[in-house]
């Protein structure tokens, strides 16, 4: 039975003609422009993620600590509500990292009469303090201890990524959430066009006693199979988008980002968007269901 | 078979009522056939709409098939149509279907099994002497083909009661007579059959029990 009432469901489709196509098109747009900014917002979500691992505060001290005083310095440091990691760096361990970082040109570095690199405490912050009142609480009890001369790192600009983030959802949802709405009104013409191309059938199934959901599920069933053709193209489209666009994105992605390739959607994301695209076209069925079955 | 008891039914346009049927009674029994012959607008179509419930009385009982129409839920009017096979004046084919599938078409929405339909469509176009015409689309056919079919796919599912309005309303009287001859044999192979007509030398011709009805009322019942 299930089979034909696909069979009748893809009639209905192929009597709808244009108008049907005009509803794939819109569902397609829809979850092109939906899924982009998804695609868009999950990559720079790993950004923020990545990143909010890696923030790290540096605490330089007045003056370089004696060893013996080291273990009791870090230990009030670790002390720290929100301090997740403390490592002291000496100023000659500061001089070997600038070496490292000026490469062939570390030769500047023993240039220099003195070495005027402080001695510091790299401070790796809790979950609790990634965010900028947390950081701004965490700065301010580092900064209270008196070997401390000036504390230096924050996630303001990691918050920042993740207004971005947060900015890029909304649109994303907003613009997919308007083209769904147009699409959803284009299924529930094609279905109503289609329910007056079939009043024959549900007149005749209605005179022979056919179950009403015989009669009621080819309409739904049509929307779903706009939907789902619809979000099928819409991921072909977007799959080729990436292929296109990754390559060229990386780049600029990993420069700015330090995200070393642009991700497509999980597995488990191509499902949801399909499954929209089903739901979208069910629903533009179902608002028609009752304009020519009554 | 089928019991009206003092049924009477009138449609209201604005304020005024305007009777169609008025306290109409009578039986007809299991594998009769029955004429209901009067002018237009007499009421026929109005009391077949009540048999297989696309109207409700305004008062009075029917039972139709064993069950009391009245306050019949949707489900349970799903089940009596079920049971009655309807022609109407025009056959009412799907036009973009083929002979064949307009029969297979209601075979499948009543739940008639896949492996049943072919056989089952294929012994109904057989009594109405259309199984070579299978394949071909209603526009294809002649009136008096399109009535046959839609008389096979009336009684496709074996359905005990044939209502038929006017089924030779729009034919000659050739097609008319042969249509008639189909009729009669589905009647003679046991299926009881409540014919209307506003022709009253075909109802004479026919020569079975006639109802007349004469704006709303049965004025005679013979045969």
């Amino acid at each position: 039975m299930f089979a034909f009432l696909v069979g009748e469901a893809l009639r209905d489709v192929r009597r709808a003609g244009r108008v049907a196509v005009s509803a794939i098109v819109l569902i397609t747009l829809s979850l092109v422009a939906a899924g982009g900014f998804w695609i868009l917002s999950t990559n720079l979500g790993r950004a923020v993620a990545d990143w909010k691992d890696r923030v790290r505060i540096l605490v330089y001290l007045r003056r370089e600590p004696a060893p013996a005083d080291l273990p009791d310095l870090v230990g009030r440091v670790l002390a720290i509500p929100d301090v997740a990691a403390a490592r002291y760096v000496s100023k000659d361990d500061a001089l070997e990292a600038l070496r490292r970082v000026l490469g062939k040109d570390a030769g500047v570095a023993d240039s220099l009469p003195t070495n005027p690199l402080p001695a510091s405490i790299e401070v790796t912050p809790s979950a609790g303090a990634t965010t900028p009142e947390g950081a701004r609480a965490l700065l301010t009890r580092l900064a209270a201890l008196p070997e401390v001369d000036e504390v230096e790192g924050g996630v303001e600009w990691v918050e920042r990524l993740s207004h971005w983030q947060r900015l890029l959802t909304t649109i994303g949802l907003g613009l997919g959430a308007t083209l769904a709405l147009a699409a959803i009104l284009t299924v529930t013409t094609a279905t109503t066009l289609a329910l007056h191309a079939r009043r024959r059938e549900t007149e005749i199934m209605r005179l022979v006693g056919a179950p009403e959901a015989v009669i009621r599920l080819p309409l739904l069933l049509q929307g779903m199979i706009q939907g789902l053709l619809g979000a099928l193209l819409a991921l072909g489209v977007l799959m080729a988008l990436h292929r296109v666009a990754a390559p060229r994105l990386e780049p600029l992605m990993s420069l700015t980002f330090g995200l070393p390739r642009v991700s497509f959607l999980e597995p488990a994301g191509m499902v949801v968007l399909v499954a929209a695209g089903a739901t979208l076209g069910a629903f533009g069925g179902w608002l028609a269901r009752g304009r020519g079955v009554a | 078979m089928i019991e009206l008891h003092r049924v009477s039914k009138s449609y209201e346009t604005g304020p005024v009522k305007v009777p169609a049927l008025i306290d109409v009674s009578f039986r007809v029994a299991k594998g009769e056939y029955v004429v209901i012959t009067g002018p237009s607008g007499a009421g026929k179509t109005t009391l077949l709409r009540l048999l297989y419930r696309e109207e409700v009385p305004t008062e009075g009982e029917i039972e139709v098939l064993g069950r009391s129409l009245n306050g019949l839920g949707r489900a349970q009017v799903r089940a009596l149509r079920r049971s009655i096979g309807v022609v109407f004046q025009d056959a009412r084919l799907l036009p973009d279907r083929t002979v064949y599938e307009n029969l297979a078409f209601v075979l499948r929405v009543t739940g008639t099994p896949r492996r049943e339909i072919t056989a089952r469509a294929f012994e109904a176009l057989r009594a109405v002497g259309l199984s070579a015409r299978a394949q071909a689309y209603p526009s294809q056919l002649s009136q008096g083909e399109a009535q046959r079919a839609a008389l096979a796919r009336a009684i496709a599912r074996q359905q005990p009661l044939l209502i038929a309005d006017e089924p030779t309303g729009s034919l000659d009287e050739v097609m008319a007579s042969e249509v008639l001859g189909v009729i009669r044999d589905i009647w003679a192979a046991g299926t009881t059959v409540v014919l209307a007509t506003h022709q009253a030398r075909l109802a004479a011709a026919l020569r079975r029990r006639t109802l007349v009805l004469k704006a709303g009322r049965v004025v005679k019942d013979e045969g």
